[in-house]
C-alpha cells in the first residue's frame, strides 16, 4: 500500500478520495488552487499545499506542478479523481518517471485505450458490438460529410479525448454538419488539448447503459453490475440509476459478463467503466470506456456495498482484487442526483458565489457526497457540481421515494442549483415507468419538462 | 494595478448621453464595485479580478508579494485553523497589505484597516507588522526554494529583479522583488519546499518616509 497519496482534484470528488485514504489507513496531503484556500478538503486535510492559481491550467492541469507538490511532500502516488488530469497518458507517464504511481490504469494501458476509435475497433475483437462510426478521426471536412453520408444521418461529432458533453453535436443533415465542426473542434481543443473528432450514428431514441468493472494487474476482474445514465441534457448526464429498468435481468448479466470479460481479455487495468448504447429493442452497442473514477460511482457502492475508491487505489498499488465475481452482491435499487449550481430556468447557467446556508438530507438509504458547507464561497472557475445526493431503496419505488424526501430537504441558500429538474424527473411518466431515453429532457427542452412538471 | 480600458478613443463623436453614461460607470466602478473588488481580493486570495461596468473595466492584481500561504499546511484532523479568512474577517490583514493603494483602492483599505490592526495587535497574525510597509516576494510556484546569493539581506532592489527561484521539477521559476526596496529578512531556508503564493522574502522600503 502507498505510503502518502497526493490528491489532485477538487470539490467533492477530493472529499470522497481523502475519505477513501483515511478508511485505508493511507495519509493524503489535498493540493489545491488559490482559489480552493478555503474549500472543504483542504479544511479536513491532515496537509494541504498550494499548487497554483485558480486557472485550472496553471493548478489541477499543471502537471509540473501537481507532480512537483507530490514529490515536496513525500508521496508516493497520485490520485486524480475525475476530470483534469485523470485520463491524460501522458500525464500518468511523467508521473510514472518520477518513481510515483498513478492511481488509474498504468501509463501504457491508457495508452492503449486513448483513442476512442482504436479502442472500438480492440474491444470489437474482443467479442462486443459496437457502434457504426467513422473510419478513424476526420481529417477534414469532406472526410467528414463522405463518412457521414455513409453511416447515415443523424450522426453525433464526438472529441477523441475527454467527455462530459464538450465538443459533442448530434447533426441531422450535411449543412448542420459542416457549421458544427468547427465548434465542436474548438471546444474540444479548449477542453482537452486535443480537436481530434470522429463520427458515430446517433439513435435517436436509445438508453445509455454503463458497465463497472474492476480489473487487477494479475488479470483477474469483475464487473459490479450496470448503470442507467439516460437521463441527460445536451450529452450531459444529470441522474444515474441501477439496475437500469431497459433491461431484463438475464439482459443485463449477458451486457455485463461480456463487457468484463471483453476489458480483460484487451489488457485493461483498474476501475473502469464500459458505455453502451442501448436501443429501443434492447440491443447493445459499446461506445466507449472511462479509464478513471466516475462521478456516479456511489450508485454501485449503493449496490454492492464495495468501496470503488478503495479498491481503485488498493490495485493501483498492485494488490490482489481479493475478492471474484461470486463475492459481488448486488442488492435493490440505487438512484444519484447530480446537484448543479446552475439555473435551469436560465438555460442552466452556472452560479457560483456564496452558501448562505446549507443542509444536506438524511435517513435511511440516504447518501450525500458534497463540499458545501454554510458559509463556504463557490468560486466561479470549474465545473458547476456542488454534490451529490445517492439514494437507496430495496426497490425502485423506495428508492424514487426516498429521492423526493431527500430533494425536499435539501438546502443549498444562496445558489441556485438544478434541484427543481429532478424534483420534475420524479413526476415524469417516462422516467417513473422506467422509458426514458437520451432524449427526454432534449426532445422537448428542458424549461418545457419543467413547466410540464409543474402543471401535472 | 488600476486599469480603466479606455472607450475607443478613435471614435470622433460622443454624445452627452454618451458622455454621462461613462461618467456613471466610472461612478459605480469607484464608488461600488472596486472597494467590493479589494474585499473579495482580500477574501479570496486570489492574485487578479476584473469587473466590466459598461465600456470600462477595472483589472485588480495583487503584486508578487502573495498571500498568507504556508507550504504544505500540516494540520490536525478538525483544526480549523484557517490562514487569510480568519486572520481578518472578511477584509483580511493580508489580503489588504499586498495590495498597491491606488484611487478608490485606497479608501477601501483604509477603510478596512482597523479591524486588520486589532488582529495585528492581538497577535493573531504574529507574521504581519502592519506597518503598512512590509511587502513580500512570495513564491511562484510549488517546488524547492534557492535564493540567488547576490540577493543577501540588506541588498538594495529594484522591482523584477531575481532574489532566487523555486525549482518545479528541475524548472527554476523566478523569485522576483514586487516593488524597489532592500532585501530583508527570508522567512524560508535554502532547499526548503514551498507552495505557490508562499511568503519568501521580506522586501523593506529604501525610503523610510511613513505612508499615510
Amino acid at each position: 500500500m502507498f505510503r502518502k497519496i497526493l490528491i489532485a482534484n477538487r470539490g467533492e470528488i477530493a472529499l470522497r478520495i481523502l475519505r477513501a485514504c483515511r478508511a485505508l489507513g493511507t495519509e493524503a496531503v489535498v493540493a489545491y488552487s488559490e482559489a480552493d484556500r478555503e474549500s472543504l478538503p483542504v479544511q479536513l486535510a491532515d496537509e494541504a499545499i498550494c499548487i497554483g492559481p485558480a486557472d485550472a491550467r496553471r493548478s489541477y492541469l499543471s502537471a509540473p506542478a501537481v507532480i512537483s507538490a507530490a514529490l515536496v511532500t513525500g508521496c508516493d502516488a497520485i490520485h486524480p479523481g475525475y476530470g483534469f488530469l485523470s485520463e491524460d497518458e501522458g500525464f500518468a507517464d511523467v508521473v510514472a518517471a518520477h518513481d510515483l504511481t498513478f492511481i488509474g490504469p498504468p501509463a501504457a494501458v491508457l495508452e492503449r485505450f486513448a483513442s476512442k476509435a482504436g479502442t472500438r475497433q480492440l474491444l470489437a475483437a474482443h467479442g462486443l458490438p459496437t457502434i457504426p462510426g467513422s473510419d478513424g478521426m476526420l481529417r477534414d471536412e469532406m472526410h467528414a460529410l463522405d463518412e457521414a453520408e455513409r453511416i447515415g444521418y443523424p450522426v453525433l461529432i464526438k472529441p477523441s479525448a475527454g467527455g462530459g458533453g464538450k465538443g459533442m453535436r448530434m447533426v441531422r443533415t450535411p449543412r448542420e454538419l459542416e457549421s458544427a465542426l468547427k465548434v465542436c473542434r474548438s471546444e474540444a481543443k479548449a477542453a482537452f488539448g486535443d480537436d481530434s473528432l470522429y463520427l458515430e450514428k446517433w439513435l435517436d431514441e436509445n438508453r445509455h447503459v454503463e458497465v463497472q468493472v474492476a480489473i487487477d494487474r494479475y488479470g483477474h476482474g469483475v464487473h459490479m453490475g450496470e448503470r442507467d445514465c439516460s437521463v441527460q441534457r445536451r450529452h450531459q448526464k444529470i441522474l444515474e440509476e441501477a439496475p437500469t429498468p431497459a433491461l431484463s435481468d438475464a439482459a443485463r448479466a449477458d451486457l455485463a459478463e461480456r463487457a468484463v470479460r471483453a476489458a480483460v481479455a484487451a489488457g485493461y487495468e483498474n476501475v473502469g467503466t464500459l458505455e453502451f448504447l442501448v436501443d429501443a429493442t434492447g440491443a447493445f452497442y459499446f461506445i466507449e470506456i472511462n479509464c478513471r473514477i466516475q462521478v456516479e460511482h456511489p450508485v454501485t457502492e449503493m449496490l454492492t456495498g464495495l468501496d470503488l475508491v478503495a479498491t481503485q487505489i488498493r490495485i493501483a498499488a498492485g494488490e490482489p482484487l481479493g475478492f471474484s465475481q461470486a463475492d459481488v452482491t448486488m442488492r435493490g435499487h440505487a438512484i444519484e442526483f447530480r446537484i448543479n449550481a446552475e439555473d435551469p430556468a436560465h438555460e442552466f447557467r452556472p452560479g457560483a458565489g456564496l452558501v448562505e446556508r446549507y443542509h444536506a438530507p438524511g435517513g435511511p438509504g440516504v447518501r450525500m457526497d458534497s463540499h458545501l458547507f454554510t458559509g463556504y464561497d463557490v468560486p466561479p472557475f470549474y465545473d458547476s457540481l456542488i454534490g451529490k445526493l445517492i439514494v437507496w431503496g430495496p426497490d425502485r419505488a423506495t428508492a424514487i421515494a426516498r429521492g423526493r424526501v431527500a430533494l425536499d430537504e435539501l438546502v443549498v441558500e444562496g445558489l441556485v442549483t438544478n434541484v427543481t429538474i429532478h424534483q420534475a424527473l420524479l413526476a415524469n411518466e417516462a422516467f417513473l415507468e422506467g422509458r426514458m431515453t437520451t432524449n427526454l429532457l432534449d426532445r422537448v427542452g428542458s424549461a418545457a419538462f419543467l413547466a410540464a412538471a409543474a402543471r401535472s | 494595478m488600476h486599469d480603466p480600458a479606455q472607450p475607443d478613443a478613435r471614435r470622433p463623436e460622443r454624445s452627452s448621453a454618451e458622455r454621462s453614461a461613462d461618467h456613471a460607470a466610472i461612478d459605480r466602478l469607484s464608488g461600488e464595485l472596486l472597494p467590493a473588488l479589494i474585499a473579495k481580493l482580500g477574501a479570496t486570495g486570489l492574485g487578479e479580478l476584473e469587473v466590466r461596468e459598461g465600456a470600462w473595466r477595472v483589472r485588480l492584481r495583487r503584486p508578487a508579494d502573495g498571500t498568507s500561504g504556508t507550504a504544505s499546511r500540516e494540520r490536525r484532523p478538525g483544526d480549523r485553523e484557517r490562514s487569510a479568512r480568519s486572520a481578518g474577517g472578511g477584509s483580511t490583514a493580508h489580503g489588504h497589505a499586498g495590495l498597491t493603494p491606488v484611487g478608490p483602492g485606497r479608501e477601501a483599505r483604509d477603510g478596512h484597516d482597523g479591524p486588520s490592526d486589532r488582529d495585528a495587535r492581538d497577535g493573531r497574525d504574529g507574521r504581519d507588522g502592519r506597518d503598512g510597509r512590509r511587502i513580500v516576494a512570495s513564491s511562484p510556484a510549488v517546488g524547492v526554494f534557492q535564493p540567488r546569493p547576490e540577493a543577501r539581506a540588506g541588498t538594495k532592489v529594484r522591482a523584477g529583479d531575481r532574489l532566487g527561484s523555486v525549482d518545479m521539477l528541475g524548472i527554476p521559476q523566478e523569485v522576483v522583488a514586487p516593488v524597489d526596496g532592500v532585501v530583508g529578512a527570508s522567512l524560508v531556508e535554502a532547499g526548503d519546499a514551498v507552495e505557490y503564493g508562499q511568503e519568501l522574502i521580506l522586501i523593506e522600503f529604501a525610503s523610510s518616509s511613513p505612508e499615510a
